[in-house]
């Protein structure tokens, strides 16, 4: 196990490893999100209440769900590097932070262009779910710019470590502040497999698979940039000459 | 399985029951996001490839410089 876990922080064996894997990830997640798109565009039947409007739901929830996925990746990412000292851990608290700001934004907006129709509000400043994402937003541009403005990288990741704490709780928030606070934005639907309803399994099913997809792009995406972060830095050792001079 | 598409024209599926401004801006958007985000990655690879197989063979010009003014 302690062998294991000290060869998965050395970023020369996290290299050779994701490379390996990545060409099986793109090809998985080019499937689901092909599968995913055409599905979502072209078959799935219009909601009963909401029409073709459904169809940005099974984008906006896949991406909204999955965003709720980096502060606690950051956390232990962060957990990792402090207590291991594992470099590897701090390059993928890092790119996490900027993928996390990007998937952060997208909800927002996929939900705005939502709820200017089916609300008819772009933004509603005392809905707890609208303003708890755009506060995980905030925090991760806050994690993104204290790294850049700290110099040395053990405070760094100390800092981000503590603001993936409070980014942890908002997450706990996020989730239930639907529940918690009832005021404009909706719970989330029941799973519901019976074909007769309404919210049918057509919706289900093609939600299942763009959250599958999304997970997909962002492993593949968080990879690539780590990837990238390890050449940076390790640029001096030996492996990274040699493949340089092999590419 | 054909049957199943919504559409039976393609100004239908452009305008998507009325609501086709919001439903594209968010494919859009979405396909916007995720091309970045792969993109991005792949080229700044390269870049660092460049940049370092660069100062690798201006290393070994400065270390073969050296070599023959030494004798």
């Amino acid at each position: 196990m302690w062998v294991w876990f000290s060869k998965l922080g050395s970023p020369k064996w996290f290299y050779e490893l994701s490379g390996k894997w990545l060409p099986w990830l793109i090809a998985a997640m080019v499937i689901f999100m092909a599968i995913g798109l055409v599905w979502g565009l072209l078959f799935l039947p219009p909601d009963y209440q909401q029409g073709f409007t459904s169809r940005i739901l099974i984008v906006h929830v896949a991406v909204a769900g999955t965003s709720l996925a980096f502060f606690p990746l950051m956390f232990v990412a962060g957990t990792i590097t402090l207590v291991w000292r594992m470099k590897l851990a701090d390059m993928v608290a890092k790119n996490a932070a900027i993928l996390g700001a990007w998937f952060s934004f997208v909800t927002l907006a996929t939900g705005s262009l939502w709820g200017s129709v089916m609300w008819g509000t772009w933004w509603e400043w005392t809905d707890s779910r609208l303003v708890s994402m755009l506060f995980q937003l905030f925090l991760l541009l806050g994690v993104i710019s204290l790294r850049s403005a700290l110099e040395d990288s053990d405070t760094a990741a100390k800092a981000c470590a503590l603001l993936s704490i409070v980014g942890c709780i908002n997450v706990v928030i996020i989730k239930y502040s639907v529940e918690w606070w009832n005021t404009l934005h909706q719970v989330s639907s029941p799973v519901n497999m019976d074909a007769s309803s309404p919210n049918g399994p057509e919706f289900w099913i093609a939600t299942l698979i763009m959250i599958v997809a999304v997970y997909l792009f962002l492993s593949v995406s968080l990879i690539l940039s780590t990837r990238n972060e390890i050449l940076e830095r390790e640029r001096k050792a030996q492996w990274v000459q040699d493949l340089v001079l092999k590419s | 399985m054909l049957d199943a598409i919504q559409f039976s024209s393609f100004a239908e599926f452009v305008d998507m029951g009325g609501y086709g401004f919001n439903v594209w801006s968010v494919y859009a958007l979405f396909a916007i996001f995720v091309a970045v985000n792969l993109i991005l990655p792949l080229r700044k690879k390269q870049k660092i490839i460049r940049q370092l197989k660069r100062r690798m063979t201006l290393d070994a010009e400065i270390q073969s410089e050296d070599d023959s003014n030494g004798d």
